[in-house]
């Protein structure tokens, strides 16, 4: 498991690549980055929807309820043009950062 | 089944947002922890204990109404835009006319450049300080959230002030041939303009530019190794 502290820092490149795929509800959104991490990161109601707001806010994903098939009414974010802009250059510091540090501690990332 | 709304709503009570703003939040919560608590019956959960996980994914709700208020809470757009734009903006005009005036009086004078009809008059000391006061106005913008449209816009102000003065002089030009009969030749007068609107305009606003701009790049280079730095 990651440290929470470091989870932090990667929360919101963790969910502008989840949206890159297509839009998601919350539950689905925090479902899915579980999976693709197998586990490492892990959102819960406190940590996903500050997040989600504090993004949208920035202009970077966009909410909209929809209601599915079932008749249930969710609310799914999508990316917008701003944040799929923001997410190459977040991308590159993450990329940046572990190469630093595999240069440093000999860290490997996957 | 779970009434998650009003479950939702009692721990959210004190959520200090527009009512339906407010409404939004509890029933997206409200479905987010009825999708949880679906998960973890499929698992094969009670549903007092999968309702009690759910809920406890919240951690602290005070802590986490505070968080979604926090996340919520918008700027009033104007305020944002007069200390984006035009707080910066008027700014950079006051100075670069504070700065013009201050050489003026301490004796140093333009000089021109090139000779003849095409001689434009280049106020050297005032352009070498333009691009700090450019950098200036684009560092206020930056530092509230400005774009890097606002910071163009805010760093160049100065010279628009004067394109918007110079544009006037066109129509009170005409107004004042026509009260006084005079016949003007055109042609002088669009010289004098071109010639004016290089060493005036032109020239300025590309040293404010160009402070402006190496004050954006300057911020958010720095802003972007400090977001790697703490990750």
């Amino acid at each position: 498991m990651i440290a929470p502290g470091i989870k932090r820092g990667t929360a919101e490149l963790a969910v502008l690549s989840v949206l890159e795929d297509g839009p998601l509800h919350g539950y689905e959104m925090a479902r899915r980055i579980e999976e693709q991490t197998q586990g490492s990161l892990r959102f819960t109601l406190a940590s996903l929807y500050p997040l989600l707001y504090k993004l949208e806010k920035r202009g970077w994903v966009r909410g909209a309820w929809e209601t599915s098939t079932g008749g249930r009414r969710r609310r799914c974010y999508r990316l917008t043009s701003a944040g799929k802009k923001k997410l190459a250059p977040i991308r590159a510091e993450w990329s940046a950062l572990f190469l630093a540090l595999k240069r440093l501690a000999k860290v490997s990332h996957a | 089944m779970r009434d998650w709304k009003a479950l939702v709503e009692e721990r959210l009570a004190g959520l200090g947002l527009e009512p339906k703003e407010r409404a939004e939040v509890i029933a997206e919560v409200a479905a987010y922890l009825e999708d949880i608590c679906e998960g973890m019956l499929k698992q094969g959960m009670t549903e007092d204990e999968a309702v009690g996980r759910a809920l406890s994914q919240a951690g602290n709700w005070k802590n986490l109404q505070r968080k979604i208020f926090a996340a919520k809470k918008r700027e009033q757009p104007m305020k944002k835009r007069v200390w984006q734009v035009w707080v910066p903006g008027f700014l950079t005009l006051i100075l670069s006319m504070l700065f013009l005036t201050a050489l003026y009086r301490l004796g140093l004078r333009g000089r021109l450049v090139w000779s003849g009809p095409i001689a434009i008059l280049l106020y050297t000391p005032w352009l070498a300080g333009l691009p700090f006061i450019g950098a200036l106005g684009a560092y206020i913008s930056s530092r509230a959230g400005g774009s890097r449209a606002n910071v163009i816009f805010v760093s160049v102000f100065p010279a628009l002030a004067l394109t918007g003065a110079f544009l006037l002089m066109f129509p009170i030009g005409l107004a004042v041939q026509g009260v006084t009969g005079s016949q003007g030749d055109f042609s002088i007068v669009a010289t004098v303009l071109l010639k004016d609107g290089i060493g005036w305009i032109v020239v300025p606003g590309v040293a404010l530019l160009v402070g402006g701009l190496l004050a954006h790049a300057l911020l958010n280079a720095r802003s972007s190794s400090q977001r790697t730095a703490i990750g």
